[in-house]
């Protein structure tokens, strides 16, 4: 083969590789076609309540053709919706609720799970069964006698306990620590108590630390849903002190009725600080929601 | 092992199963019991036998409830097939696709109340959408989205879709990329075009995931209640156009305090809920004899 023949070969691979290069662009083009439309369908919503939020009573909401941005942008809403609702106040009783709730579940769930995972004992099926059995019954069934109970036997209607003590057990929380403590090596478990260390110990000191990321994505997973849990807490929060945010938000609703501009700086505050908190725990919180399906 | 009892395993779960007991298993107890009897809350229960149960089956608005849940349950097949179709998208090797992937999972975390108000106003009279489908010139006067009966479900399961596609299009991004690239290979050989191979190679490959998401959204789809709670603005939707089973259960136990006739609605609900995971059991016994 003459040194020519190479370099005509070489050229045209070059060339060849170009053209497959962009037709993988074109390709990929169409795709990222696909994607951001999707996404600006996804947020939309949230960034028309954002723009919104900033509108004074000059800027039309909905006109013909609609106007998305504001042209005076101001922060009256917000003071607005701050003067008539204590916003910080709910997130403040949120934060609490959540923050107990995520907790106190996850501990408790993690002690249910260890002996469920880890020890024989009599009755050990049947309570694991029962567990499972909960999770088909929709909670809102449980909501009426939770109530009388909320009212004549706790007494803690209309405060925060009412929302935290029905939210720290969770049968499917049970279910994903026990999942985790499975993959856990009985050696690992024997030779600690060969050691010497209590059941207690074992579970404290060997178990929760292997464990830990299947910990973070059910506590992260358990914070979210308690953050956003509405009916129950509608139920139980009534006082203008004593909501949480979409208790407060919903309330909010009642009371800007139509003031749009209000309740989009509303939502806008309420939607703000879960997202922060998202954006922050991404990582875990895909992870964990990929590992509960195992096929 | 030894033989003789030991109090250890009950006492780690003795305060979940405390728990459980006290704010799962009894008040499933009680609500069985509140179902046969006339009460109001204020005033003990009296009771009255099978009554509750003569009067929802009789009850027009509750069959109205039960088929509007029934309906919402297209939510679930539509929503396993779109969260496939971005899954197999989002499942490329692209630049930035990581970014993309957090921004379809917001609106699972934004809360329910939060997206439903920003539907709300979406749809309202002289919402966006209204103003964008006028300035497009295919409708003239804006249409009253949530106050026409036929429109309140579909809008309710479109905002339940577009809420979930992000967050059941995960499960199945992570059943994908447990599925083996030389399967993938195996039917390129074979002669499958693209849509060819994700029909062979990718639907049978992530049966578990179609599974669990299939049994969460029904179950979830079954129980709906914050979208229609802010769409309707707490009304049910004109003509209870909106109302579901626990929109239902929640009217009559806490806006109308008939808590005896509410416990017979979710007794019901119950039992729906009940026989509808037994079909979902045999159908996936059923798929694992087959296989």
């Amino acid at each position: 083969m003459s040194v020519l023949e190479v370099a005509g070969e070489g050229r045209a691979a070059a060339a060849m590789r170009a053209r497959r290069r962009r037709r993988q662009f074109a390709g990929n083009a169409v795709w990222y076609v696909v994607l951001t439309a999707f996404a600006v369908v996804t947020v939309f919503p949230f960034l028309w309540m954002l723009l919104s939020s900033l509108k004074g009573l000059s800027d039309p909401i909905a006109s013909v053709p609609p106007q998305l941005i504001p042209g005076h942008p101001t922060l009256d809403n917000y003071s607005r919706v701050l003067a008539s609702l204590p916003i910080l106040t709910f997130f403040q009783n949120s934060i609490v609720v959540a923050i107990l709730v995520t907790g106190l579940n996850v501990l408790v769930s993690a002690m249910a799970a260890y002996p469920l995972a880890k020890m024989r004992f009599r009755g050990r099926d049947a309570i694991f069964y029962l567990l499972l059995a909960t999770l088909i019954v929709p909670a809102q069934l449980t909501y009426i006698p939770s109530f009388i109970l909320a009212v004549n036997v706790f007494h803690y209607y209309d405060s925060l306990p009412a929302v935290i003590l029905p939210g720290l057990a969770s049968a499917f929380n049970i279910f994903l620590m026990r999942q985790a403590f499975r993959g856990v090596p009985n050696d690992l478990i024997d030779a600690a108590r060969v050691d010497g260390a209590g059941e207690w110990r074992v579970w404290w000191q060997i178990l929760l630390p292997i464990v830990r990321p299947s910990m973070a994505a059910v506590a992260i997973f358990t914070f979210v849903t308690s953050w956003n849990d509405f009916l129950w807490p509608s139920l139980m929060l009534h006082s203008r002190d004593g909501m949480t945010l979409p208790v407060g938000l919903a309330a909010l609703q009642g009371f800007f009725s139509s003031d749009f501009r209000a309740i989009a700086a509303g939502v806008t505050m309420t939607v703000i600080p879960i997202l922060l908190f998202f954006i922050v725990v991404q990582r875990y919180f895909v992870r964990g929601l990929a590992g509960a399906v195992k096929g | 092992m030894s033989r003789r009892f030991r109090a250890t395993p009950y006492l780690f779960l003795f305060p979940a199963v405390a728990l459980i007991g006290v704010f799962v298993v009894y008040p499933i107890v009680a609500v069985i019991y509140y179902s046969f009897t006339d009460y109001d809350i204020v005033r003990p229960p009296v009771w009255i036998g099978v009554g509750n149960y003569v009067q929802v089956f009789a009850d027009k608005t509750f069959w109205l409830a039960l088929t509007h849940s029934i309906v919402y349950l297209l939510v679930t097949p539509t929503l396993i097939l779109l969260s496939i179709g971005l899954a197999i998208v989002v499942n490329r090797k692209l630049r930035g696709i990581h970014i993309y992937r957090a921004l379809y999972f917001v609106p699972a975390v934004s809360g329910s109340i939060a997206i439903g108000l920003s539907w709300r106003f979406l749809f309202d009279r002289t919402g966006l959408i209204n103003s964008v489908l006028q300035s497009l010139g295919i409708i003239h006067e804006p249409i009253q989205w949530l106050s026409t009966p036929s429109l309140v479900l579909p809008i309710a399961m479109l905002l339940t879709i577009w809420a979930g596609i992000g967050y059941y299009s995960v499960i199945f991004l992570a059943g994908l990329q447990n599925i083996p690239e030389e399967l993938y290979d195996a039917a390129r050989i074979d002669g499958c075009n693209d849509l060819q191979k994700h029909w062979h190679v990718s639907l049978p490959g992530l049966r578990p995931q179609i599974v669990f998401v299939g049994v969460i959204s029904s179950l979830a789809a079954l129980k709906v209640f914050d979208e229609i709670y802010v769409l309707t603005n707490k009304t049910g939707g004109v003509l209870d156009s909106g109302v579901t089973m626990v929109f239902y259960l929640w009217r009559q136990a806490f806006q109308l305090q008939h808590a005896g006739y509410a416990a017979a609605i979710a007794i019901v609900l119950l039992a729906i809920t009940l026989v509808f995971s037994m079909v979902n059991v045999r159908l996936l016994e059923r798929q694992d004899a087959d296989r």
